[in-house]
């Protein structure tokens, strides 16, 4: 488990302070999903977990132990992945997790064990003998995150890791993400896409101006936010008449297909489609609760998750 | 400890894929190295290996005058040509610089000799160096003297053709202080232009790894790789010996590389060969030295260099500037006083010297020991500083 108390930190010459009174508490074996804007100090926090920024005495605590005591014993039990492609170009996949391997201290067979097991997860063993420059956008993740599980980490930070890839890489990296903490790994993870979040984390913290807005279980998070609307896309633009029609009943907004509908129950939803299909609006689609995350972000820091 | 093996392991992995390293660390020196040392043959050559070429014309018909057009023709370092015109057509080729003199014997040559007047003109072609000139001139003037001294001593009155010949022996005995003790057999009296060009461009080219050292551990650091290791709890000093082992060992194998090349394929090209003195313990200590320079010098050029373009710019301007000051381009004994001091500032200077010393001068492993002091104490204020700088910089991605 990872204790965070008061935690503040300032970089030499800032005048405002990257993290402030941080109090933060990550389960073991949970997925903590870390979201801020830009800027917000979601790195920092992993910066400091990782021991990349020196951390204040009696403020961060793993397993019991404070990480300013610099406790070697820690390193062996944490890995960062960072955002950036942390490996070396030039050298193939096989040469880049055998160096990290070898410069972590594995011994040869335990090494190549090791190599084997991350390549299964990262879906690299076709591509062992491959110059990691010639690999796609995808699979550089994929690297990058293998590099991270030779160690076999208890505690796997992960910043950003699904960035700018396509859709199959991602959910390949999900899966393997989600295979890596059902073995016992707690996992912090940042990202900017609410779905994946919401897809793979069991807790929640939100930081804006490296202050602490929200932490707590998704499925707690969402209860109290404001889920007092759904949305529909309609298959077609609906008529003036069936419009008005719809107004008498409900209460809504338009934007060309969609319509955001106010209810106050699940009872209300059935209601609400069964109107819709009365006036033969044929519903494309249903949206409930996938973005409440998202709005429940914006209502506290007030911006885009994506600027 | 062992753990560094992965990282040299890694390194020579990165450097042997990098062609243009390559070609920069070992193609580079070895390309100068044999274009410098047969360009500049002549400039080290012995007095027989100059050769000066010159044309003649002989204005007088008299025998002391033949004796000086003999006495011209027996010099080991000068070449008559062919001079198939008059004075006007001599003198248009010399001006043409297909020969490096013109002289001209003025008419009435004996009698111009013993009045003292002007018997001889000498025309120098544009091209010809000055020292030439002057060997040239002090040659005829030695010559001149010989035949007035001859002239004087048979009497006015006798006849140019009863003349006896003034035999001079031989009066100075001449050796180079290089090859005192040396019981190798081999002549090694003279220094010769692979002496020289073989350790300064060798030194030249083992500065030269800051490019791609510096490349790589700025590239580790933009792509976050010396951040994750930094997190696998590595300290930033033995990421810097994981760089330092290697490139040390490349620069070592730089040495031998450039030493076996002065001392046989320069032989086979035709020119001298390399002697490496008698003290192969100086020989290392100073190679070592020269080596911890250049790679201390490499990690601090990455650790003031934001970008791998800023840092090849900054080391390829700072080690052309170290070499000419150091004397690597133009050799330190024809730079004048103030330039020989200025020179002292260069670190390719303190090992020139120290390998000049043990392939010149005979020198023995202590007598090289101020310049490789000076060496270990630039490599140590370089270390010290990049490590400074990187306590105060931390492990950003700039």
């Amino acid at each position: 488990m990872i204790k965070i108390k008061q935690l503040q930190f300032r970089y030499k010459g800032a005048e405002q302070a990257a993290l402030q009174n941080i109090d933060l508490v990550v389960p073991a074996n949970s997925i903590l999903g870390l979201l801020g804007p830009n800027g917000a100090g979601k790195t920092t926090l992993l910066s400091i977990l990782s021991g990349l920024l020196p951390c204040p005495a009696n403020t961060v605590f793993v397993d019991g132990c404070d990480i300013a005591s610099r406790n070697t014993s820690l390193r062996p039990r944490l890995s960062l992945v960072p955002q950036d492609y942390a490996f070396y170009q030039q050298l193939t996949v096989l040469e880049n997790l055998a160096f990290f391997a070898g410069a972590q201290g594995l011994n040869k067979v335990t090494g190549n064990e090791r190599i084997d097991e991350v390549s299964e997860i990262a879906g690299l063993q076709d591509r062992l003998e491959v110059s990691a420059q010639s690999l796609s956008g995808g699979l550089k993740r994929r690297l990058n995150l293998a590099i991270g599980l030779l160690n076999k980490p208890q505690l796997l930070l992960l910043d950003e890791p699904t960035v700018g890839i396509d859709p199959h890489s991602r959910h390949f990296i999900l899966e393997a993400i989600k295979r890596i903490n059902a073995q016992g790994t707690t996992i912090i993870y940042t990202s900017h896409y609410m779905e994946e979040v919401e897809a793979l984390c069991d807790e929640i913290a939100i930081v804006d101006h490296g202050k602490l807005m929200l932490q707590g279980s998704l499925q707690t998070l969402l209860q109290t936010g404001k889920r007092q609307s759904f949305a529909v896309d309609l298959c077609e633009l609906p008529a003036a008449e069936s419009i008005t029609l719809l107004q008498q009943s409900l209460t809504f907004r338009r934007d060309l297909l969609r319509l955001t509908i106010s209810v106050n129950s699940t009872r209300d939803i059935i209601a609400a489609l069964q109107k819709l299909e009365a006036l033969e609006l044929d519903v494309g689609r249903i949206h409930y609760g996938a973005n409440n995350l998202e709005e429940l972000f914006l209502d506290l820091t007030q911006r885009s998750l994506r600027d | 400890m062992l753990r560094l093996r992965y990282f040299v392991y890694k390194e020579l992995l990165l450097l042997g894929r990098d062609l243009h390293g390559l070609l920069l660390l070992f193609v580079m020196p070895a390309v100068f190295i044999l274009i410098m040392t047969f360009a500049l043959q002549d400039q080290y050559a012995n007095d027989r290996q100059v050769k000066i070429d010159y044309l003649l014309l002989n204005q007088d018909d008299g025998v002391l005058s033949q004796q000086l057009v003999q006495h011209l023709g027996r010099g080991d370092n000068l070449r008559r040509l062919p001079s198939p015109g008059d004075e006007e057509q001599l003198r248009v080729m010399t001006a043409a610089d297909e020969s490096q003199f013109l002289v001209i014997i003025n008419a009435d040559f004996a009698k111009n000799l013993a009045d003292g007047e002007l018997v001889l003109h000498l025309d120098i072609a544009p091209g010809t160096r000055p020292v030439l000139v002057s060997l040239l001139k002090a040659q005829l003037k030695n010559l001149l003297g010989k035949l007035y001294l001859q002239q004087q001593l048979s009497g006015a009155s006798t006849p140019e053709s009863v003349m006896p010949e003034l035999e001079m022996p031989e009066m100075i005995a001449s050796r180079f202080l290089n090859g005192e003790n040396d019981d190798s057999g081999v002549d090694r009296s003279k220094p010769s232009s692979v002496q020289q060009n073989v350790p300064g461009w060798l030194l030249f080219s083992m500065f030269f790894i800051a490019i791609p050292l510096s490349n790589t551990l700025i590239s580790e650091r933009q792509q976050g790789t010396l951040q994750r290791l930094h997190t696998m709890g590595f300290p930033y000093y033995t990421i810097l010996f994981g760089k330092l082992i290697p490139y040390f060992f490349i620069n070592i194998l730089q040495v031998v590389v450039m030493l076996l090349i002065g001392m046989y394929l320069v032989p086979m090209l035709g020119g001298g060969r390399l002697m490496l003195g008698n003290s192969l313990p100086g020989l290392a200590v100073v190679a070592v030295s020269a080596s911890l320079a250049a790679v201390s010098y490499s990690i601090f050029v990455a650790q003031i260099a934001k970008t791998t373009e800023q840092a090849t710019i900054l080391a390829g301007v700072c080690n052309i500037i170290m070499a000419a000051v150091g004397g690597i381009m133009v050799p330190r004994f024809i730079m004048p006083p103030a330039m020989q001091t200025l020179s002292e500032l260069s670190p390719m200077a303190w090992g020139l010297d120290g390998f000049l010393d043990i392939f010149l001068r005979n020198a023995k492993l202590v007598d090289v020991l101020a310049e490789c002091g000076a060496l270990l104490s630039f490599s140590f204020v370089l270390l010290l500083l990049s490590i400074t700088l990187f306590t105060r910089s931390g492990l950003r991605n700039n």
